[in-house]
């Protein structure tokens, strides 16, 4: 058959032939170009970045945006630790007024549940009396009665807690059934246990008298400062409202000044050059700005000194005699060492003031380093957009390392299992089994995540057995432990079958070798086996790395998408806070900002940065193999 | 090499020996265990909670309705009498009208109502544009590698770039997607966008480097270049599976190199091929972060062909109409669709949680793994059927 079709077929010449070749040559070189090409467009849209933040940061400078953050930024603290002293003091106040406030919950929540369980014959009785007298006279006794019956046998049927007393509960549910609208009895019960809250609530609160002082000191102390500060920010608004809608005019100009080159038709050219020449604005003038800056800062430097002497004031005086709880007590300490430190850090900012200058030049060292190292990732925000990229890094890196601390024991667990001790019956189905782990769709593990695993983590966080576990109770259900969970399942099937096959490729001849001096097999494994399969091993886990850190719906489901940096505080405890990723915020906001705006090229920025990981580490993996590739046998 | 170290009469007999290897092999054996278990009960957990949104307990066992109508919102009312009733858009207007004063409560609840059929076209047809432009590409590709191609640094390169490729993140194909079709790749227009990269006069037309805009065509086109390296993968090793003999003997009898592969090499290696490659269509389903800027959309009330177009006059001439069918059936490649995994995205982060947008949720969710997994099934049964068949 096969000669007859040869025969049969066109004989191409030797210029065919090498067209075919040169075809099929062509298209595997596609990937080549493929590559090439993700390079190109991620750089096209992206490589503009510097030059936009540049600007950007620029006009936060000239327009002094960058003066106030100087002093904004220190005094950001002063919240928190009115948080933690107002924390203070509620966590000391509870044990007094508790009880009384439960009881009074627990009256209204009674209430609120009889009215729930009635509202329907409530709707009809309402109904009936709104109607015209005639029919209400025969519609209302009737609506009465059944609401009447309703509600005896609601307030009979509702489950009160311990926390009352049997006999308040028999008032409680005496007074609740005859609750018609227009002949209702006061509920003396519950305005009883409201005046008994109040009144404990008063004495407590006399109790702690000092610390009350204090939070309000500490909340009055920065109001001249904030009242300077808050007249110097609307000024720079202002200013930078104008120096935008300026650039803006200024590229509509640009843009018809490089129409009108390329006009052909003279007409078209005087047009778009007199409409280019009708969009001309001046630059902003900002000396008035730079003068006011530099009047009010003085005022500034001089609040900023009262305030941190009162900070400093009041760290002396905090009264700890009151406390006697010891997690209030513990809040108070903090406060206290924290005190001094804002002060110092409300002082560290008047040298700053001062040298502080509008038209000091943005570099583009100080541009990188605004990206890479920048702390913070504020979009849309009213007053300055900034991109920095260490919160998604870090959310990012540490939901890889939990998944690949996860993943690779168990993983490698597996390959050892299910090549060395597995009988083959069993590795027929436990193999097939984890590949296809491999199939299910990442949305799908994500979907999981919310809504099978976020519960489970936090129900399991909640048991006391759990709580010496740093970070436990956890207080977000999305988190990136949940995430990286998640990712180490998905990293489980690459990372084994890497491993499987380096086991395998280790030659024979080890084994035998290993075998004839009289190891027994467990010795074989471990210490023949495994460490030359050791660097193959390695690549597995390098690769299931890059698989985890692309991940992109796993986390932009699962993390929480908190954009901060974690807070270390609590060591291991880190790994329950929500967070945002490289990926997801790509995926999170690409569809909702405008082509070229700076957000945007910064969103390409985060893919540049991320095909470079991809490649580092694919990079990374071939030389380890090669590395320590073993002696071919 | 024997099997159990005691037959081994040089070593000392070690009683502890064979309950470490014991130990071992169970603590092992438990971690595999661990990984097999937590997949079946995530499997379970969705088949369970699934089941009853795609499943009936009368004929024809199957909930039709959810397989073959378009997602749309959901309305639930309820009336004074302690009925509740679902309900779509339309419904919602009759029935508040219909019940009135005795009407109770509305809740309404996005993109729950109806069935998934929008998102089940979407995929599809996602997936057959990737899958005939990566099969096209990739089979291509390895017939070069395994056929004509001799070790060099061409081949090298291209090799680096296939595994390179592989590990590309999902969400930067996504952005190449966007960067390279969505907004340059070339149309044929006479009315070109202000945007466009470059304008090349054709006469007839103008080739505009505008770019396709968000449709099918994107999405199957960024998707092809994901599964690609699978693809060639794949292709690979089932051309190098054909024995070097075929070849050899269909060139001693006088084919040339492409006769030979076309007649001796890619019959027996095509099963192979098409059977790897629906595990390309398994991965093509299941991406969701690279068609989310460059095809999917959250919620769309037609199909793709149902495009709307002007209506024709009762006299139109069959040209008209023959157009306008052409038009609808274009649409197929050049609208947005919806997609599974992305509207799996939508259901489970985009709106509130409760038991309408579960039961939505979960039948998705089950459906779209019953896909895959049934695709991922297939390719791995054929392949041990074919691994049999093919014996050389």
């Amino acid at each position: 058959m096969l000669t007859r079709r040869v025969r049969g077929s066109w004989r191409g010449s030797a210029l065919t032939q090498r067209l075919i070749r040169s075809g099929f040559a062509g298209s595997a070189s596609v990937t080549i170009i493929v590559l090439a090409l993700i390079m190109l467009f991620l750089l096209r849209e992206g490589a503009g970045f510097l030059g936009t933040y540049r600007r950007e940061l620029e006009t936060y400078r000239r327009c002094g945006l960058e003066f106030c953050d100087l002093v904004d930024r220190p005094l950001a603290q002063q919240e928190d630790l009115a948080g933690s002293l107002r924390r203070a003091l509620s966590s000391s106040l509870e044990p007094l007024i508790g009880q009384a406030r439960a009881r009074r919950d627990e009256a209204l929540r009674l209430k609120r549940e009889v009215d729930q369980l009635t509202q329907t014959q409530r709707e009809v009785f309402e109904q009936a009396q709104a109607l015209p007298a005639a029919q209400a006279a025969a519609a209302l006794p009737e609506a009465t009665k059944a609401l009447s019956a309703a509600l005896k046998a609601a307030s009979a049927a509702v489950v009160i807690a311990p926390i009352l007393s049997a006999k308040q509960a028999t008032d409680l549910r005496l007074q609740l059934s005859t609750q018609i609208p227009g002949k209702e009895q006061p509920l003396a019960l519950i305005n009883q246990l409201q005046q008994e809250f109040l009144r404990v609530d008063k004495e407590a609160k006399a109790r702690f008298e000092g610390l009350q002082e204090a939070i309000e000191t500490l909340e009055e102390a920065p109001e001249d400062l904030r009242e300077t500060l808050s007249e110097l920010k609307e000024l720079a608004l202002a200013a930078k409202e104008q120096a935008t809608l300026h650039h803006t005019l200024e590229e509509g100009r640009q843009k018809l000044l490089n129409a009108a080159q390329n006009a052909r038709d003279p007409k078209e050219k005087a047009a778009l050059l007199k409409e280019a020449e009708a969009s001309h604005s001046e630059p902003p003038d900002e000396s008035a700005l730079q003068a006011q800056i530099a009047e009010l800062r003085e005022p500034l430097v001089l609040h900023i000194g009262a305030y941190s002497a009162k900070v400093d004031q009041l760290a002396l005086h905090l009264p700890e005699a009151e406390i006697q709880l010891p997690e209030a007590m513990e809040l108070l300490q903090k406060t206290a060492q924290a005190l001094p430190r804002h002060a110092a850090a409300m002082r560290a900012s008047v040298p700053e003031l001062r040298q502080w200058k509008a038209d000091a030049p943005v570099h583009l060292r100080s541009v990188l380093g605004a990206f890479f190292f920048g702390t913070q990732w504020l979009t849309n925000s009213s007053w300055q957009d900034f991109f920095g990229f260490l919160p998604l890094l870090s959310g990012s890196l540490i939901i890889a390392l939990i998944a690949i601390a996860m993943a690779t024991p168990l993983s490698v667990a597996a390959a050892i299992y299910c090549n060395q001790f597995a009988s083959p019956r069993e590795r027929e189905w436990i193999k097939p089994v984890i590949e296809f782990i491999q199939a299910i769709p990442s949305v799908v593990l994500g979907f999981i995540g919310i809504s099978l695993l976020g519960d489970l983590l936090k129900d399991l966080s909640q048991l006391p057995m759990l709580s010496w576990i740093p970070g436990f109770p956890i207080a977000e259900r999305l988190n990136m432990f949940n995430a990286g969970c998640l990712l180490a399942l998905m990293a489980i099937p690459t990372m084994f079958s890497l491993a499987e096959d380096a086991l395998n490729n280790v030659p024979q001849a080890y084994i035998d070798a290993s075998e004839a001096l009289g190891a027994t097999q467990l010795q074989t494994i471990f210490r023949v086996i495994v460490p030359a399969a050791l660097s193959g091993m390695g690549a597995a886990v390098l690769l299931g790395l890059g698989r985890v850190i692309g991940e992109t719906m796993v986390v932009l489901l699962v993390a929480g998408n908190r954009i901060a940096i974690p807070d270390f505080s609590d060591s291991v405890g880190v790994v329950f806070q929500p967070a945002h990723t490289l990926t997801g915020i790509i995926a999170q906001e690409l569809g909702e900002v405008s082509r070229g705006s700076a957000h945007w090229q910064a969103l390409f920025m985060v893919g540049i940065v991320l095909f470079a990981i991809s490649l580092a580490v694919n990079a990374m993996a071939r030389a380890m193999v090669r590395r320590f590739e073993l002696p071919k046998s | 090499m024997s099997d159990s170290p005691s037959q081994n009469p040089f070593i000392a007999t070690d009683r502890g020996a064979s309950l470490r290897r014991v130990a071992m092999a169970w603590s092992l054996r438990l971690m595999t265990g661990f990984i097999v278990l937590v997949t079946l009960a995530i499997l379970l957990h969705i088949g369970w909670k699934g089941a009853p949104v795609l499943f009936k307990t009368q004929a024809p066992f199957v909930n039709t309705a959810f397989l073959s109508k378009l997602p749309s919102t959901l309305h639930v009312i309820s009336d004074r009498d302690g009925r509740v009733i679902e309900t779509d858009n339309r419904g919602a207007e009759v029935l508040k009208k219909q019940l009135g004063p005795n009407l109770r409560e509305e809740k309404t609840i996005s993109y729950s109502g109806g069935g998934i059929l929008g998102p089940i076209v979407g995929t599809a047809l996602l997936v057959l544009v990737s899958v005939s432009v990566a099969l096209l590409l990739g089979v291509a590709s390895a017939i070069y590698l395994s056929e004509y191609a001799r070790p060099g640094k061409t081949v090298e390169l291209i090799r680096l770039a296939i595994l390179n490729l592989a590990g590309v993140p999902s969400v930067v194909f996504g952005l190449f997607g966007l960067g390279a079709f969505v907004l340059t790749a070339p149309v044929l227009t006479n009315s070109p966008l202000e945007r466009s990269l470059l304008i090349i006069p054709l006469g007839f037309a103008k080739l505009s480097f505008q770019g396709w805009d968000t449709c099918v065509l994107s999405g199957g086109f960024t998707l092809a270049f994901v599964i690609l390296p699978v693809i060639i993968t794949a292709s690979e090793q089932c051309l190098a599976a054909v024995p070097q003999g075929f070849r050899e003997t269909s060139m001693a009898l006088g084919a040339t190199r492409w006769q030979a592969i076309r007649s001796a090499v890619l019959p027996f290696a095509m099963p192979g091929i098409l059977t790897s490659s629906i595990l390309g269509i398994a991965r093509a389903a299941g991406e969701t972060a690279p068609i989310m800027f460059t095809a999917a959309l959250a919620f769309k009330d037609k199909l793709p062909w149902q495009r709307d177009l002007p209506a024709l006059a009762a006299d139109a001439s069959w040209w008209a109409h023959w157009e306008q069918s052409v038009q609808r059936l274009l649409g197929l490649f050049t609208e947005s669709v919806q997609a599974l995994p992305y509207h799996i995205y939508t259901l489970a982060a985009r709106i509130p949680n409760n038991e309408y947008a579960q039961r939505a949720q979960y039948g998705s969710v089950l459906v779209f793994l019953l896909l895959v997994a049934s695709l991922s099934l297939c390719s791995m049964l054929l392949r041990r059927r074919l691994r049999r068949k093919y014996k050389w």
